[in-house]
């Protein structure tokens, strides 16, 4: 990409971060004056920057904003709900551009369409905050005016369109009518008065007062193109594909049958060959006409005809893929927040740079010392004047490097506000859509971490902030019943602890229904019965982690789609973090995530098996213990050992890493203490090691799937030092 | 002229009406409280003039002969009402 287009995207970044912020701003305080211009002023800065780069559709869809933001300013009033939700969209649209435009080096080519729609609505909004919040038919109300049944007749793309026409459209000689009969393969149209309550004696024939919806068989650019006379405001929505309502479990069965007939297909041997074909044709073409696809079905009937006669499987098989991939669920509404973008460059305080300017200066003069000690060395110097001397460089280049790498450190940080921002308008539309209402209470956003953790972060929380939304907070009718104020609360708190960053997501919902979870997690098998009756309530309610458990009773839109918490548990664990739960019934429910301040070092500490030094992340070690050799007591297959009148398991680390076994020499044996989940655990080693900062480095390669290994790093003497992932260690 | 009030009290719409038919037919509408509307000859109508028969709410002789005039679904002008 060119320097030209990063920098471009690179600045559009910051603009809209700080755009955003002040809009989030004046939702607070609508009068904020200075916020007002702030956001103005980013938003001018954003269209003229969209100019220099030739971006059209971001220039024209923000000037729309501009100008909607000028108007505000000029009237000195406050910024309405609405429109400040609508200038919000607008930025997350042009940060969906820039982001295609980072991987692509190019603008999307949807920009012009979606622009168009941007457009229109910022638009239309305004004359809804003109018209002071008249009872408009607001939002999508106007899609129940279509003819589902019509719709419903017609295959391939449909589109409505909504257009109010402004009242001296006629004036201008603008027939609405004539523009509407212009347009492709209109299918319905219905044409209703702005004002009904207007009579043949009071009305003015010559204004336009019509709000007319249509819709018609065609894409939203053939629309768009045959709109280009339209005097007034345009709305176009793209319709789902034929009766998603009802017939949407017919699809996906239907799906489920096509893709069953390709594995039939898939078997290469020519054994029977003609029968299957005949018999995989039939089964798919009767499933397209029960999905009232009548074209797909008969390009299937003619696809198995082909290969009955080349006797061969590939027409029918790309006939069937092909139908396929249009009787998926027709319009699966993806509300999930695109892919987090790895911050590929960043922005830093000159501050920060000086002291790194600074430092190496400081290691010149070092590096300088040491030359001249090396001088000194070969000169016959007494040994005891050169230690002297070595021990000196050794302890201020130890200095230096220590604060070499927190300047390095300090580079790397972001405020965690950079990605708690984005949740509070997030909150609020979950929390509508499920008919909740929800204040999200943020903390400590000044909190920095790594920024790779920081921009990591947003998806694991956004959907733990989900989870607390719809399975935590009751609704408001179970709330006032419990005593509880009817609009919930959720707290995000960032606060840092020793070596950790620690995000704390508390909601004081009904906490987890600790009953309801045994049984799901008895019933999905995800833990025996005897496991399950074993549990503490704490550790049960950490089965909500598991892979493969969602509570909810009815798949939401929201956090019932299959990736339950388990997904926010790798991500976290990923990042080299843990995930704590705690939950008081009726009270509520709070998750930690701890995680490193810096994904470059890890603490660890060493351990000896078998001759071989092992790390071990200390962040999951709780204490190191020597036991007499009796304590230790074989349960089961495994063992056990007693402490402090708490019975913990006990794996012994040479025989988990199938190392060579010896007999234990001394009647002692070293144990290490770990947490593992709520859990403790204890490993049993040769010989107990140090403590130190390394750098890991994740396998990669033929090694990448080493289960039990979190990465290997370098020892001083040039030893490869292998660190443990304690958790899979003791899966 | 095409809107044109017929001695039987009818209102009748044909050819392609103009926007000057909007306020023709809303002079004929305002004199004859009673008249009926029938726009089977329409071929097009001007959108002015469609907004006098959703005004109107008069009964309505259909189908019109446009193709569009007929994709109306509106109740009180829908051809099929």
């Amino acid at each position: 990409m060119d320097e030209f287009l990063e920098q471009f995207l690179l600045e559009s970044r910051d603009l809209i971060a700080q755009a955003i912020d002040d809009l989030l701003a004046l939702e607070e305080k609508p009068s904020d004056t200075e916020r007002l211009d702030g956001a103005f002023r980013a938003f001018h800065t954003l269209k003229g920057a969209a100019g220099i780069v030739d971006f059209a559709a971001m220039a024209r869809t923000l000037h729309a904003a501009e100008d909607i933001l000028a108007t505000i300013r000029s009237s000195g009033g406050a910024i309405a709900p609405g429109l400040l939700n609508e200038c919000l969209t607008c930025l997350d649209l042009t940060s969906r551009w820039l982001d295609a435009m980072q991987t692509s080096g190019v603008a999307p080519a949807t920009a012009e369409a979606e622009a168009d729609d941007m457009i229109s609505r910022l638009v239309g909004s305004r004359d809804a905050d003109e018209r002071d919040q008249a009872p408009q038919p607001q939002g999508d109300d106007w899609l129940q005016r279509l003819d589902a049944s019509a719709l419903a007749r017609f295959d391939g793309p449909r589109v409505a369109l909504r257009y109010i026409p402004s009242p001296d459209a006629f004036f201008q000689g603008h027939d609405p009518m004539a523009l509407i009969a212009g347009l492709p393969h209109v299918l319905g149209v219905d044409v209703a008065l702005t004002d009904p309550a207007v009579s043949l004696d009071s009305m003015a024939p010559f204004s336009c007062g019509l709000d007319i919806v249509v819709w018609m068989a065609a894409s939203a650019v053939d629309v768009r193109a045959a709109l280009t006379g339209a005097v007034g405001l345009t709305e176009i929505r793209e319709l789902a594909a034929p009766g998603v309502t009802q017939a949407e479990s017919d699809t996906s069965k239907a799906a489920l049958l096509l893709e069953s007939q390709l594995l039939v297909l898939q078997d290469a041997g020519s054994d029977g060959l003609s029968g299957r074909l005949a018999s995989a044709g039939r089964t798919a073409v009767h499933a397209l006409i029960h999905l009232g696809r009548d074209e797909a079905a008969i390009v299937v009937d003619q696809a198995t005809a082909k290969a009955l006669v080349e006797r061969r499987t590939s027409p029918l098989v790309e006939a069937i893929e092909r139908a396929l991939t249009r009787a998926g669920p027709a319009s699966v509404r993806d509300d999930a927040p695109a892919r987090v973008h790895v911050p590929r460059a960043l922005r830093v305080d000159m501050s920060r740079i000086d002291a790194l300017v600074k430092l190496t200066g400081e290691l010149i003069v070092l590096k300088n010392a040491i030359g001249h000690a090396a001088k000194l060395s070969q000169e016959n110097t007494q040994p005891a004047v050169l230690a002297a001397s070595l021990r000196d460089q050794h302890a201020q280049f130890d200095r230096l490097a220590t604060e070499l790498q927190t300047a390095v450190l300090r580079i790397r940080v972001l405020p965690l506000r950079s990605v708690f921002r984005r949740f509070p308008r997030l909150v609020r539309e979950i929390a509508g859509s499920v008919g909740k209402t929800v204040r999200l209470v943020t903390e400590g956003d000044d909190t920095e971490a790594d920024a790779m953790i920081v921009e990591a972060l947003f998806e694991p929380l956004l959907h733990i902030l989900r989870n607390a939304i719809d399975h935590g907070i009751e609704s408001p009718e179970r709330r006032a019943a419990a005593g509880k104020p009817a609009m919930g609360t959720v707290v995000l708190r960032a606060r840092r602890e020793s070596d950790s960053v620690v995000i704390d997501v508390e909601d004081d919902g009904a906490g987890v229904d600790l009953a309801r979870v045994r049984a799901v997690a008895a019933q999905r098998r995800i833990a025996g019965a005897d496991a399950l009756a074993a549990m503490t309530d704490a550790e049960a309610a950490h089965l909500i982690f598991a892979a493969g458990f969602s509570t909810a009773t009815t798949v939401t839109d929201l956090s019932g789609r299959g990736v339950g918490l388990d997904s926010v548990k790798a991500a976290v664990e990923r990042l080299g973090g843990r995930i704590a739960l705690e939950t008081r019934p009726g009270i509520g429910t709070s998750i930690a995530l701890m995680l490193p301040f810096s994904l470059m070092m890890t603490p660890v500490m060493t351990v000896e098996v078998a001759g071989q030094a092992f790390g071990l992340p200390l962040d999951s070690v709780l204490e190191t213990a020597i036991v007499k050799r009796n304590l230790v007591v074989p349960i089961g297959s495994g063992h056990a050992v007693v402490l402090r009148d708490r019975t913990v398991p006990l794996i012994d680390l040479t025989q988990a890493l199938g190392l060579p076994h010896h007999p234990p020499a001394s009647d002692q044996a070293r144990i290490v203490l770990m947490s593992i989940g709520p859990k403790v655990a204890g490993l049993e080693v040769d010989r107990l090691g140090e403590r130190m900062d390394v750098m890991l480095k994740p396998m990669d390669g033929l090694l990448a799937g080493v289960s039990g290994v979190a990465g290997t790093t370098l020892l001083g003497d040039g030893r490869v030092l292998i660190v443990l992932n304690a958790e899979e260690l003791f899966d | 002229m095409t809107a044109v009030l017929h001695d039987s009290g009818i209102i009748t719409l044909s050819g392609a009406c103009p926007v000057d038919d909007a306020e023709t037919l809303l002079q004929l509408l305002l004199a004859n409280p009673t008249a009926e509307i029938d726009w089977r000859d329409c071929t097009a109508a001007h959108a002015a003039v469609i907004q006098v028969l959703l005004v109107a709410k008069r009964p309505l002789r259909g189908p019109p002969a446009g193709p569009l005039l007929t994709r109306i679904v509106t109740p009180t002008i829908s051809s099929s009402g």
